[in-house]
């Protein structure tokens, strides 16, 4: 008796692994909505953030910047988010999501994805919207299938020289293999170092409809960040370390920059075997200490720390203040614990 | 603005003619201080711009001697064990300075207070820092001591690791491989400056400085903005300025570009003449695997390399300009024994010799002349101009200008020429190179 029970709670199992192989299909529902955020100098600045929520919007998170991790399986080759626009005034405006680096999502029925246009003022038609759009209160769903492994960041399709700079971005991965970034890239551990700024005048002039031809603010052509964010915070005597694993260990970092401006991110006394970028796997990797990490890309660098310790990671382009702050900004602390006795190294290059 | 570049200029000749009465000629390489014991002082000077301008600068000074921008070039042997001892001699309310050196291996600093990124040296006291030169290369150092200030005050410098086996003369390499072997070699470290900041810290209104707000106006090449750049290396008259950039080369050498950005743009840097072969980033050649050589290796005619790191670039130049660059009445031969339609000693383009020049240049009255003009299209001939006309040019070599492809880095507070710029000249064979 006990050894059938066994044997069908294996057969489930065994099902089940096999509809993962097959079913294929990663969900999420994210909602986009207006948050204020609080700097360490104590200025609030008000926010469009993403938050994860359960399955139908049963019940979400807080939002936050950046938006909630998304961590495709590997074995699911497509994924859909149900984005809900709980954007509130006085500005709101219709959002969407588009994933830089991977085909343009459909919205589940239509066979291709379709710009949005509107009529400016002249009665011209101008795209809005690379994508579909989920207007204010309502829900809207974005396919991607096939979804390519790789490391990338999700991000408002709508208004983007608005949007993603208010917030309305996240960190999206897929593993080509459990415990492999890409195929042949084995790692033990991960971080995730996601940059991006903010200018809170900016920020002001959208929510309080200041922002736009006629408006007080005309256009992001004065944009001026004064907050330096990595993980959605700038360094502040609150800052503690990351968890990066332990020396020998070949510790994967994916490396976002949702900002407008690039950043050259250094990580004190350690080359950094620069992998991919975009998602895209190198032939070769480089060997580098001050890598480029352009707006709007990613890259993935891999470390093996010969060492214990506690290591500084900063914006060699010096976005290190808060305002006009010292110390601040891009600069954040990755924690290498002692190797524990008898685990196997994988030495460096 | 004309009275002051020819004034600086004058420089330039005396080096010339030095040259052409067969001085003891040197090669040309890179000016810097070679050990593994360092004593550096971190003080404050002023450095001159050629606009006229005088600016604040902290800097590091070589012992204690006068602070210099960019800091001592450290020329380095691979394999040694390095040991830098930083003493802080800034004016009071500069706070803390210290010294990163990324790409360094095994790095302990010793001494000092800590701070966010490393152990400092506090007003008056030290700080002393070892590391291991593991692998040659080009690198950085730079303070790393509220970095958005002190690396803009001038806090920078250039690293130079020689790997094993090289030789000053026989053995002339980049790296541990023949195919970073090099017959000339320049240092281009970039920086640039925004001298609201220096001002409010020389009027001591450091509560004023705004790192958001950055907004440089002066570029410049080993610390000097052009045409600094081209004067030799040590005239009296820029003390704390100490290095030149004058790249000089012949026909078919390879001439090794070390790039370091030691500021926080990017600056894309343009040679003329002929792409450069990247052959390594952050002093790492880019190879497939270890010991391949740089079989990653790519030609770029522009390069940006991201602040804080570096990049080495091969650069080769012969001509195919369509004429004999040594002219087609004297007789010269084209012999390529080797197949490589280049003359096997002087390195001509063969299927252009003999060829004409293919236009009848103008009348020397109607004609205006650059400074650089040596009164003749072919390369080691000179040719009489009127007077005060030329004069840069002594030997008749071929120049193209060496500058950052942001176009509004050329330029000295808004006046133009100036900034990341310098000029590189192909010497005839028979010029030996000078400099610095």
């Amino acid at each position: 008796m006990r050894k059938k029970i066994l044997q069908i709670i294996l057969i489930i199992i065994i099902a089940v692994f096999c509809l993962a192989g097959v079913s294929s299909a990663a969900e999420f529902w994210l909602r986009a909505g207006t948050f204020i955020k609080t700097m360490p100098d104590g200025v609030q600045v008000p926010m469009w953030g993403f938050a994860r929520c359960t399955a139908n919007f049963a019940s979400c998170g807080a939002l936050r910047v950046p938006g909630p991790p998304l961590i495709v399986p590997p074995g699911d080759n497509s994924l859909t988010i149900h984005l809900r626009n709980n954007l509130v005034g006085p500005y709101t405006e219709p959002v969407s999501l588009v994933i830089p680096g991977q085909a343009m999502p459909t919205d589940g029925i239509a066979s291709s994805p379709a710009p949005v246009k509107v009529p400016d003022a002249n009665g011209n038609l101008r795209v809005r919207s690379l994508v579909h759009e989920t207007l204010v209160g309502s829900d809207g769903v974005y396919v991607w299938n096939p979804l390519k492994p790789g490391t990338y960041m999700y991000e408002s399709g709508t208004h983007q020289a608005v949007q993603v700079q208010m917030g309305l971005y996240g960190p999206l991965k897929r593993d080509a293999a459990p415990g492999q970034a890409y195929s042949g890239i084995p790692f033990d551990r991960e971080v995730v170092l996601f940059f991006s700024e903010i200018d809170p005048a900016l920020h002001n002039a959208v929510v309080t409809d200041n922002y736009g031809p006629g408006k007080s603010m005309t256009s992001t052509m004065y944009y001026e960040p004064k907050y330096f964010l990595i993980n959605g915070q700038p360094y502040s005597s609150a800052t503690s370390a990351i968890p990066a694993g332990n020396a020998g260990q070949r510790v994967l970092i994916r490396f976002l920059n949702a900002g407008l401006e690039s950043r050259v991110p250094v990580m004190d006394r350690h080359y950094m075997s620069v992998l991919a970028e975009d998602g895209n796997l190198f032939a070769h990797p480089k060997e580098q200490y001050a890598p480029l990490l352009a707006a709007g890309k990613t890259l993935d660098a891999m470390i093996t720390p010969q060492a214990q310790g506690t290591y500084a990671v900063y914006d060699r382009m010096l976005g290190l203040t808060n305002a006009a702050a010292s110390p601040g900004g891009m600069l954040a602390f990755l924690r290498i614990a002692t190797a524990p006795a008898g685990a196997a190294s994988h030495g460096q290059r | 603005m004309r009275s002051i570049m020819t004034q600086r200029f004058r420089w330039f000749p005396v080096m010339a003619i030095l040259l052409l009465l067969g001085a003891s000629p040197a090669l040309a390489a890179i000016q810097g201080v070679t050990g593994t014991t360092f004593n550096l002082t971190a003080k404050a000077d002023h450095i001159s711009t050629p606009d006229g301008n005088s600016i604040l600068i902290w800097g590091y000074a070589l012992n204690n001697g006068r602070m210099q921008y960019p800091g001592p070039t450290l020329i380095l042997n691979q394999g040694d064990t390095i040991s830098i001892t930083l003493t802080n001699n800034l004016p009071p309310g500069a706070g803390n300075v210290s010294i990163l050196a990324p790409g360094q291996s095994g790095g302990t600093a010793t001494g000092g207070v800590q701070g966010l990124i490393t152990r400092e040296a506090p007003p008056g006291g030290s700080v002393t820092y070892t590391f291991v030169a593991a692998q040659p290369g080009t690198y950085a150092y730079y303070s790393g001591t509220r970095p958005e200030l002190q690396v803009e005050m001038g806090l920078v410098g250039a690293i130079i690791v020689r790997p094993a086996g090289f030789n000053e003369t026989s053995n002339k390499i980049a790296y541990g491989h023949p195919e970073s072997r090099y017959d000339d070699e320049f240092l281009f470290l970039l920086s640039e400056m925004d001298p609201n900041i220096h001002e409010f810290v020389e009027a001591g209104l450091m509560n004023m400085i705004d790192n958001t707000k950055y907004w440089p106006v002066y570029w410049f090449i080993n610390g000097r903005a052009a045409p600094d750049t081209m004067l030799d290396a040590n005239v009296p008259f820029l003390p704390t300025q100490p290095y030149n950039c004058l790249p000089t080369t012949h026909p078919g050498e390879r001439l090794l570009m070390r790039i370091v950005n030691a500021s926080r743009d990017l600056h894309p840097y343009h040679t003329h003449g002929n792409h450069h072969k990247v052959i390594a980033l952050d002093g790492r050649l880019l190879e497939s695997a270890p010991g391949a050589g740089p079989d990653l290796a790519y030609a770029a005619f522009t390069t940006s390399v991201p602040p804080g790191g570096t990049a080495d670039g091969i650069f080769y130049w012969i001509a195919k300009a369509g004429w004999d660059i040594y002219g087609t009445d004297n007789g010269h031969d084209c012999v390529d024994a080797d197949g490589d339609d280049l003359d096997d000693a002087t390195h001509e383009y063969c299927p252009d010799h003999g060829k004409p020049f293919p236009v009848n240049l103008p009348h020397k009255n109607d004609t205006t002349f650059g400074a650089f003009w040596g009164g003749s299209p072919f390369l080691g001939t000179a040719e009489p101009l009127p007077p005060g006309e030329g004069g840069f040019n002594p030997n008749g070599a071929y120049f193209f200008m060496w500058h950052s492809h942001s176009e509004k880095e050329l330029t000295n507070f808004d006046i133009f020429p100036g900034g990341m710029l310098t000029m590189m000249f192909v010497e005839p064979l028979s010029a030996p190179l000078v400099n610095p």
